[in-house]
C-alpha cells in the first residue's frame, strides 16, 4: 500500500486532460487525501498539447513531486513535448493509448525502463461505452480508480454534479465510460500492487483552489478595495476573481487600456485612500516600473503581484520561472527600496498577499509579491484556515494636532508619516513624483533630497527583523545548509526531510521577504554553514548574485540554478546534498592530513 | 453629491502658497486664475478635490491651488484620476497637462476614459510646443514647424484634439483661451458641472517657445465665439464641422454638450455595488468559497 502517488497526465487541447485532473483532486478530496495538482500548457489558444500532474497523499504536501509514479499519454508525440515536466523513471507505471499502434516494448521514453507498461485502448473504450471519444477521460479516471484506489465513488459524484445541468443521459455515458475503464483494471491488475491507503480523514472539510484566487481572496480580506490591472497570462486569474467579488464589498475593479493605466489607477485609488492592488507578469512588470517609482517618492501603499513566467519578453509565457528577481528588486530607476515578497504555496499565499498590504499599509511602499506560474495556476487541497490570526494593519491617518499645518512628508522618528487623503480636511498637499520637502512642496535642494532620501530608505530598516518572514527547518546548526523561495522551496523542503531519513545534517531557510536582503537573518544562518546550496530556477543564479551584493556568503555555499520550465526533483537535491557531505569529508581529510 | 457644495468661496481660497516656475506673461497663469474662479463658482471646499497632473510647464498647475494635488508622471494623469475617482466618486476630480503630456506621451489614455464616461474634467493647456524640455516639436505643432528637434521642418501632421475627443464620443467639449478670461472661467464651471467626462482645451501661448501668431495677440485675431456663430452646442455632427478648423481659427466656448447625459461609470458601479453587496461573504468568510462540498 501506498501514501503517495505522482499521476501526470498528457494529450491534445481536446482530451479534457486538466478537467479529469480536477476530478482526480476533487475525489480525493471528498477521500480525505492531501493533493496537488499543476498544470502545463502549450501556448496555443485551443488544441496543442496540455498536461496535469496530481499528488495525492495520506501526509501533507510539500511539492507536486518528481518523478511520476503513473504516467497516462493519451499520445506520445504530445506526452514528450512536456520533457522534464513529466519525468518517467524506473518506478513508474506507463498508461497509454493502444490507438497509438505503438507496442509495449517500444514506447519512445528514452534511457528508461518503466515499471510496468500498459496499452489501453482508451479511445475504443469511451466510443463504445459513451458513444464518443470525449469520455476518453473518463475513461482514465475509471482506470485510475481500478489500479489505485482512488475516487471509486468520489469521482462519479463530482462528475454528476457537474454535469447535472447537462442531462442524465451524459451523465450515465459517464458512468458507463468511467466503469468499462475501472473493470479494465480489475482484469488486468498491476504486477505491483500500487493501491493508495485510506484517508483517516476521510470526510473532514476541504478548501481547493489555486494560488491566483487565493491570492484575490486575501487581497480582500486584508480590504483591498480597488484592482486596476490587464491581462496577461498566467496571472489574469486574479483580476477574474476582483471583478467577480469586490463589488460586494464597495469596491471596485478596472481593466485597464494598458499595464500602466492599470498601475496608474491602482495608484490613484491607493492616494485616495483605498487600499489598492494591481497584478500581472514579467512584461507587465517591465511597463509598470515608472509608476512603481511614482508610488515609491509619494509614499503611497500599493501591492504589485508578479507571476513570474519564463522571461525576457514574452518567453515561455506558460511556464514557471524565477527569472523576475532582480526585475521586482530594482524594478525602476533612482535610489530606492520595494519590498519583495513571495509565497511558496497556495496555502502560504493567503497569509504572504496579507503581509504585503500590511507592510505596504505600514511602511507607505509599493510591495511586489513575486508568486510563480506554478503555485499560481496549481491547485491544492486546503483545511480550512482560521483567517481570525491575521492582523490587519491600516496606514497611519493624520489625527488631531497633525492636522494643524499638516506636513504630509514630516520627519519622524521611525520616518513614517501620517498619510491624508482628499476628503480630509486639513490634510491638503501636493503629492507628486518630484522631490518634495516635507510640506510636499516641489525642490532641487541636494540636501533635501539627501534627507528624503534617507527616510525612504530607512523607514524599512524593521523590515529586515522580521524573522517571522523566514523559515528555517532541519537542525540550525547543521554544517550543510540550503536556501529556496517560490515554488521551487517545496521541492527544497521534500528534499530536507528526505535527506534527514538518510541520516544527512541539513538545514533549509526559506524567505517569504526577498527585498531587502534582511543581513542579519542570512548571517545568523550561515554561521554554521561550511556547504550550501542556493537553489533557484533563473538561468543567472539571481537569487545567489542578490545574496552575495549583501552577505559575505561562506565559500562553499554554491549555486544550483536552471532556467525555467525545467523543474527541481527533491531526489536531485539529495544527492547534490550527498555531493556536499563528502566534499566536506574530503576538505576534513585534508585538513588531518597536510598535503604538501 | 453634486458638483455645488454650500459654503461660500472666494477665487482667492484656491490659490496656494507656491510661487510658479512659469514665464513671465506664459498663457498658464490665466488658466489657473480662470481655474480659481471657476471652483469658486462651484463652491466646493478644496479638500474635496482632487486635481492630477502629468508632467510639464501646465502639469504644475495642481500645486497652485490649496486642493489635494497630485502632480504624477508623464503623461498618465489620467489612469491616476480615475483611480481615485473611482476609490472615491463623491470627491471633485480635475485633471490637466499640456499637449505632449494628453496627446503624444499619454495618447492612448483618453479614449478609454471617454467610452468609460467618468465624471472627470480634462483640462489640456495646448501651446504646440514642449515648454519645459526646451523647445522641441509637440503633437500639435503645425506641419513645417521649425523647433530644436525640427530644424528643416517638421514632417508630420499635427493631431486634432477637439475632433480626437468628439470622434470618440465626449459628452462635453470645448475650447478656452486667455484672449477671453472670463469666458474661460465660464466655460471650465460648465465643464465641471457637466455629469460626466468634460473636456477643455485651452490655446495657452508659449512665450518663450511659442510662435508669434500663437501669442495672445495672435490668438485674438483668429478668434470668435462659438456663440455668436449661432452654434447649438447640442449638435455633434455641427461640432465636428467646427472642430475641424483647429489651427485656422480659434474657436471658443461649448462644441458639444450632450443634451442627455447618461450614467456615469461612477453611477453605474455604485449600483452594480449596491445590487451585489446583498450575497457578500462577511470578508473573514471569504475562503468559504473555495470549500469543496
Amino acid at each position: 500500500m501506498r501514501k503517495d502517488l505522482v499521476f501526470g497526465m498528457a494529450g491534445s487541447g481536446g482530451d479534457g486532460i486538466v478537467s479529469a485532473g480536477d476530478s482526480l483532486l476533487q475525489a480525493a478530496a471528498a477521500e480525505g487525501y492531501h493533493g496537488v495538482m499543476t498544470k502545463s500548457f502549450g501556448s496555443q489558444i485551443r488544441g496543442g498539447e496540455s498536461s496535469c500532474r496530481v499528488r495525492i497523499s495520506t501526509d501533507p504536501i510539500l511539492n507536486p513531486g518528481g518523478n511520476l509514479d503513473v504516467a497516462v499519454a493519451l499520445n506520445w508525440e504530445d506526452f514528450l513535448k512536456f520533457g522534464a515536466e513529466l519525468p518517467v523513471a524506473g518506478t513508474t507505471v506507463v498508461i497509454y493509448e493502444a490507438a497509438t499502434n505503438i507496442k509495449e516494448s517500444e514506447i519512445p521514453l528514452v534511457g528508461v525502463t518503466p515499471l510496468q507498461v500498459i496499452a489501453v485502448p482508451i479511445a475504443a473504450m469511451a466510443k463504445e461505452t459513451a458513444g464518443t471519444e470525449r469520455a476518453k477521460n473518463t475513461v482514465v479516471l475509471g482506470l485510475i480508480a481500478g489500479w489505485f484506489g482512488i475516487g471509486a465513488v468520489a469521482v462519479m459524484k463530482g462528475i454528476r454534479k457537474k454535469l447535472a445541468k447537462k442531462g442524465e443521459e451524459l451523465v450515465e455515458a459517464n458512468q458507463r465510460a468511467f466503469d468499462a475503464g475501472r473493470a479494465f483494471a480489475m482484469e488486468h491488475p498491476l504486477k505491483t500492487s500500487m493501491n493508495v491507503v485510506a484517508s483517516e480523514t476521510k470526510g473532514a472539510v476541504k478548501l481547493i483552489t489555486d494560488g491566483n484566487d487565493m491570492c484575490a481572496a486575501a487581497a480582500i480580506f486584508a480590504g483591498c478595495q480597488f484592482f486596476g490591472g490587464y491581462p496577461i497570462t498566467p496571472s489574469t486569474e486574479i483580476m477574474q476573481f476582483f471583478t467577480d467579488h469586490v463589488w460586494k464589498y464597495g469596491g471596485a475593479v478596472l481593466q485597464a487600456e494598458d499595464e500602466i493605466a492599470g498601475i496608474g489607477a491602482a495608484v490613484g485609488a491607493s492616494f485616495a485612500g483605498k487600499k489598492a492592488m494591481t497584478a500581472t507578469s514579467g512584461p507587465g512588470l517591465s511597463l509598470k516600473s515608472e509608476m512603481m517609482g511614482l508610488a515609491s517618492i509619494a509614499e503611497l501603499p500599493l501591492v504589485i503581484v508578479d507571476v513570474q513566467r519564463g522571461g525576457p519578453s514574452t518567453g515561455l509565457p506558460t511556464k514557471t520561472e524565477q527569472s523576475d528577481l532582480f526585475a521586482a528588486a530594482f524594478s525602476a530607476h533612482g535610489d530606492v527600496i520595494r519590498p519583495v515578497m513571495a509565497p511558496t504555496s497556495v496555502a502560504d499565499t493567503f497569509r504572504i498577499t496579507i503581509e504585503a498590504f500590511n507592510i505596504a499599509e505600514y511602511y507607505q511602499t509599493p510591495v511586489i509579491v513575486l508568486s510563480d506560474q506554478e503555485i499560481a495556476s496549481r491547485k491544492e487541497t486546503l483545511d480550512p484556515i482560521d483567517t481570525s490570526q491575521f492582523k490587519i494593519i491600516n496606514r497611519l491617518r493624520p489625527a488631531g494636532a497633525d492636522l494643524q499645518d499638516y506636513k504630509r512628508f514630516k520627519q519622524t522618528e521611525n520616518h513614517i508619516s501620517p498619510i491624508s487623503h482628499p476628503g480630509m480636511l486639513g490634510g491638503t498637499y501636493l503629492a507628486s513624483g518630484i522631490e518634495h520637502v516635507e510640506s510636499g512642496a516641489p525642490t532641487n535642494s541636494g540636501s533635501v533630497h539627501q534627507r528624503m532620501n534617507d527616510k525612504r530608505t530607512k523607514k524599512f530598516d524593521p523590515l529586515k527583523d522580521r524573522r517571522d518572514l523566514f523559515e528555517i527547518t532541519g537542525n540550525p546548526d547543521a554544517p550543510i545548509a540550503m536556501v529556496a523561495w517560490g515554488s521551487v522551496a517545496g521541492v527544497c523542503r521534500e528534499a530536507l526531510a528526505m535527506a534527514q531519513a538518510e541520516g544527512l545534517n541539513v538545514k533549509l531557510l526559506v524567505p517569504y521577504l526577498l527585498y531587502p536582503v534582511a543581513e542579519g537573518v542570512y548571517n545568523d544562518f550561515f554561521a554554521s554553514t561550511q556547504k550550501g546550496l542556493i537553489i533557484e530556477q533563473t538561468h543567472l543564479a539571481q537569487t545567489f548574485k542578490l545574496l552575495r551584493m549583501h552577505i559575505d556568503l561562506p565559500k562553499g555555499v554554491k549555486s544550483l540554478a536552471r532556467s525555467g520550465a525545467n523543474p527541481f526533483l527533491p531526489g536531485e537535491i539529495v544527492a547534490a546534498l550527498h555531493h556536499l557531505l563528502s566534499e566536506l569529508q574530503r576538505s576534513h581529510e585534508g585538513q588531518l592530513q597536510p598535503q604538501e | 453629491m453634486s458638483a455645488t457644495g454650500t459654503c461660500e468661496f472666494q477665487p482667492k481660497d484656491y490659490k496656494s502658497d507656491l510661487k510658479p516656475i512659469w514665464c513671465p506673461g506664459c498663457g498658464d497663469f490665466s488658466v489657473v486664475q480662470g481655474i480659481y474662479r471657476a471652483l469658486a463658482a462651484i463652491g466646493r471646499p478644496p479638500h474635496e478635490i482632487a486635481f492630477v497632473s502629468g508632467i510639464g510647464c501646465s502639469s504644475r498647475i495642481p500645486g497652485y491651488t490649496t486642493a489635494y494635488g497630485f502632480n504624477s508622471v508623464h503623461g498618465r494623469s489620467l489612469p491616476i484620476a480615475q483611480g481615485i475617482k473611482l476609490a472615491n466618486p463623491d470627491l471633485l476630480v480635475l485633471a490637466a497637462g499640456g499637449d505632449g503630456d494628453g496627446f503624444s506621451i499619454g495618447g492612448g489614455h483618453i479614449a478609454h476614459l471617454i467610452r468609460r464616461n467618468m465624471d472627470i474634467t480634462y483640462i489640456v493647456m495646448d501651446n504646440q510646443i514642449y515648454g519645459l524640455t526646451k523647445g522641441q516639436l509637440s503633437p500639435t505643432s503645425q506641419k513645417g514647424r521649425v523647433t530644436c528637434t525640427s530644424r528643416y521642418g517638421s514632417l508630420e501632421n499635427p493631431v486634432n484634439p477637439l475632433l480626437y475627443v468628439l470622434a470618440y464620443g465626449a459628452g462635453f467639449v470645448a475650447q478656452a483661451s486667455p484672449t477671453d478670461l472670463v469666458g474661460m472661467a465660464a466655460t471650465i464651471e460648465e465643464a465641471i458641472r457637466y455629469p460626466g467626462f468634460a473636456f477643455v482645451n485651452i490655446q495657452s501661448p508659449c512665450v518663450t517657445y511659442g510662435e508669434e501668431a500663437q501669442q495672445i495677440k495672435g490668438l485674438k485675431a483668429i478668434s470668435e465665439t462659438l456663440a455668436s456663430l449661432g452654434h447649438n452646442p447640442a449638435d455633434r455632427l455641427a461640432a465636428m464641422d467646427l472642430a475641424q478648423h483647429y489651427g485656422e481659427k480659434l474657436h471658443l466656448g461649448v462644441f458639444y454638450r450632450n443634451p442627455e447625459p447618461p450614467p456615469t461609470y461612477g453611477d453605474l458601479v455604485k449600483e452594480r455595488q449596491t445590487l451585489l453587496s446583498k450575497d457578500a461573504l462577511p470578508k473573514e468568510r471569504i475562503l468559504d468559497l473555495f470549500i469543496k462540498k
